[in-house]
């Protein structure tokens, strides 16, 4: 039946994914979910119950790694056989284009299994002349293309036909020129190898930022491991807990009576306080190597007994990202979201939370 | 959708899976409101009354009745999160963008980050500034 102005009242799909299992599980799958999401803006981790910054996440945070900026970079510098030869084959190089924006520029991602991927409009992808395919959310009239290119492939040789046309086409065809962030994680030799590969370039090498604070007299869900829906008046659903922790990490108050006029919002029951929680904000190009290391210090927290019933980690991913998780398409739409949260329980099960907006496949 | 799988070595350790569809009922905006003068201030209460005007304007007594929650509000800035229930996104958001002065003063709502999750309003890969 057609429904005039449907539009109006159905907001675009969503999708709130949630996995439980064990960390130390064999198959547990929370490490490939963390790996596979590349590009990374925004780490958080709440602890409950903890006043002093512990040594280990302090030493942890701070062994974040460094990442760079490239302004003004031709892409087909990331295709050259040098490149691929000193960063793609050696270890996991990350690549994404900076300030642009994926529902009106191109946008280009490099991903840590040698895969680049560009996202172009339909004028640049007519004028490259590389084969690709249309956006799966750009509709019948495909505006924006997708083209992928597979660097670390064996027939990518620098003699090979297929290499001669793309640099041809991203050097002379339509070159294209992006600020982009990079970082390259591998075992071994120094990591200033980057800095001095692009000295031509305006390179700048960056820390990511780090803030601390403790909050006081928090109102905290009581949560169940073994029940990611909840049950009534026992412990807190997973969706219920996902928009408390964007509560307390947006600063919205949770103490509102039903008929108050400001806002209705209420922490979901049954809760307990809190007394102090320690929040760490990470922002920057984060490395899912390093999300995997502070994962590890969060469960070697746990080996001592603690008061803390639980600990969750909290990850943004860039809203103008080609990708979310693995080699999926992702679009913005209204909001670009691709996030998720990991709660780490004192038994080591945890819970995994992957949030998307439209413009994405189910994580 | 669950899945689940029961395994002998952990006992805890049972897999469950979950997928949500469309499960929130509220969508959240991250907005601020911009005068052409500079040096006006709202507290909070006059932030949400200007918001509810705003709706009675343009969708009449049925939009002032839509259930608007201002999360957070910020007086120095302007800056504000609300919580509307999904229905109402458009009603609203058209509301804040048709709303152009206040006390006859020129002004108007943008709208930063929208999303179903609150969480994700907490992130802003747009705003990164590096330096």
């Amino acid at each position: 039946m057609f429904v005039p102005l449907r539009w109006l009242r159905e907001t675009p799909r969503h999708l709130l994914v949630c996995e439980r299992s064990h960390v130390r599980h064999e198959r547990s799958r929370h490490a490939s979910h963390v790996r596979d999401h590349a590009f990374n803006c925004r780490v958080s981790f709440l602890i409950p119950d903890c006043g002093i910054v512990p040594e280990a996440f302090k030493s942890a945070v701070a062994g974040l790694g460094e990442y760079y900026l490239v302004k003004n970079l031709s892409l087909h510098e990331l295709v050259t056989e040098e490149f691929i030869n000193t960063f793609v084959k050696k270890g996991s190089c990350y690549a994404l284009t900076y300030n642009t924006r994926i529902d009106q520029d191109n946008t280009a991602a490099l991903l840590p299994t040698g895969k680049l991927i560009l996202s172009v409009d339909k004028d640049t992808y007519e004028e490259l002349g590389l084969q690709g395919h249309p956006s799966r959310y750009s509709g019948k009239k495909p505006m924006r293309y997708i083209i992928t290119l597979d660097l670390s492939e064996s027939t990518f040789g620098p003699d090979s036909k297929k290499h001669k046309r793309i640099i041809w086409a991203l050097k002379e065809k339509k070159p294209l020129e992006f600020d982009f962030l990079l970082a390259w994680h591998h075992t071994g030799s120094e990591e200033s190898i980057l800095m001095s590969y692009f000295s031509k370039n305006q390179i700048q090498a960056l820390q990511p930022k780090v803030t601390f604070s403790t909050l006081r007299n928090v109102q905290c869900p009581v949560l169940d491991n073994n029940k990611l829906k909840g049950e009534p008046e026992a412990a807190c659903s997973a969706q219920e807990f996902f928009e408390w922790l964007g509560a307390i990490l947006s600063c919205v108050g949770l103490e509102n009576t039903p008929s108050s006029f400001l806002s209705t919002y209420s922490c979901p029951q049954p809760s307990t306080f809190v007394e102090q929680v320690l929040l760490c904000t990470i922002t920057g190009f984060i490395l899912p190597e390093k999300i995997i290391c502070l994962l590890e210090q969060i469960c070697c927290y746990f080996e001592e007994p603690k008061l803390a019933h639980w600990i969750s980690l909290v990850v943004h991913g860039f809203a103008d990202s080609p990708v979310s998780w693995r080699e999926c398409e992702h679009g913005f739409l209204k909001g670009g979201e691709n996030l998720y949260n990991l709660v780490i329980f004192r038994s080591l099960d945890y819970w995994l939370q992957m949030a998307v907006g439209a413009h994405d496949d189910c994580p | 959708m669950i899945e689940s799988g029961d395994d002998k070595g952990f006992k805890p350790a049972s897999y469950e899976r979950i997928v949500l569809k469309n499960a929130s009922e509220y969508y959240y905006l991250k907005i601020y409101l911009e005068f052409q003068e500079v040096g006006i201030s709202l507290n909070a209460v006059e932030f949400k009354q200007l918001i509810i005007s705003a709706l009675k304007r343009l969708h009449g007594e049925v939009g002032a009745a839509l259930p608007v929650d201002v999360l957070s509000y910020e007086e120095k800035t302007l800056l504000a999160i609300l919580r509307v229930p999904i229905t109402g996104l458009v009603k609203l958001w058209s509301a804040l963008t048709l709303l152009d002065s206040y006390q006859n003063r020129k002004c108007a709502f943008r709208v930063i980050q929208t999303s179903p999750f609150l969480l994700a309003l907490a992130g802003n890969s747009r705003e990164l500034v590096l330096d």
